[in-house]
């Protein structure tokens, strides 16, 4: 344990280069944890919480 | 809920002749060079088919295909193995160009058509949402850029005032 922030952020940046380096397929079952968690901490009326959509684009596209 | 199977679904409409070229992009395309980026939905970039005797494109053929084989749609969302799915055309000449770039990885097996981090980057500045400055900074922290695509991709499109901009208000103190 250590207080000294740049010791802090600096391993939390080593962290997420390995997390980055994982095999993809492990990073995309951590993705469908993710959201499973997400949806469990966040319940909603719908399975799609749409004020929280990381799409980039607002004009989405309907049928 | 399983995304290598969205990928999959995608894979097989490509075969099938429903979309002509796709691209995922958000955080799903990000996870494939960054760290995972949760998300709740999935990003897919298409090129659509226009419909036979119009010119004009429409993903109506991509809703019509997708319920016929049993998935839900939830607004403007279509839901694929647990995952709701947008489709969206490119927007602009930045996102047709980064379809057009756009790289297969490996997922097990899986093609999987991607977004370069260089236009996931580019385009994040372009849209300019604050989770979009956050992810531009993931990109840049990761050192996995490469300088001269991003900056020639910048260039080409306009957006060297945007990233002016943007080096002000969150790079100055850390170079």
């Amino acid at each position: 344990m250590t207080t000294d922030l740049q010791t802090i952020l600096e391993s939390k940046r080593r962290y997420r280069q390995r997390l980055a380096a994982r095999p993809i397929v492990e990073k995309l079952r951590m993705l469908d944890a993710l959201r499973e968690r997400a949806l469990l901490l966040r319940p909603a009326p719908s399975s799609v919480v749409r004020e929280e959509s990381t799409s980039n684009h607002a004009d989405k596209i309907r049928p | 809920m399983n995304i290598q199977q969205v990928i999959r679904t995608i894979n097989q409409m490509h075969a099938d002749g429903i979309i002509e070229s796709y691209a995922i992009g958000g955080a799903v395309g990000a996870t494939f060079h960054l760290e995972p980026v949760s998300t709740l939905d999935v990003d897919i970039f298409v090129s659509f088919r226009p419909e036979p005797g119009s010119l004009l494109i429409s993903p109506q053929p991509i809703y019509n295909y997708l319920t016929a084989r049993g998935c839900a749609t939830d607004g403007e969302y279509i839901i694929i193995a647990g995952w709701p799915v947008q489709f969206l055309p490119p927007t602009g000449a930045l996102v047709e160009e980064a379809l057009t770039k756009a790289v297969v990885y490996d997922v097990a097996g899986v093609p999987a058509r991607v977004f370069t981090a260089e236009y996931l980057a580019a385009i994040a500045l372009e849209t300019g949402r604050a989770k979009d400055k956050a992810r531009l900074l993931q990109f840049i922290e990761s050192g996995i850029l490469d300088a001269s695509t991003f900056k020639d991709i910048l260039t080409r499109h306009a957006l060297t005032g945007q990233w002016a901009q943007f080096e002000r208000q969150f790079l100055s103190d850390n170079l």
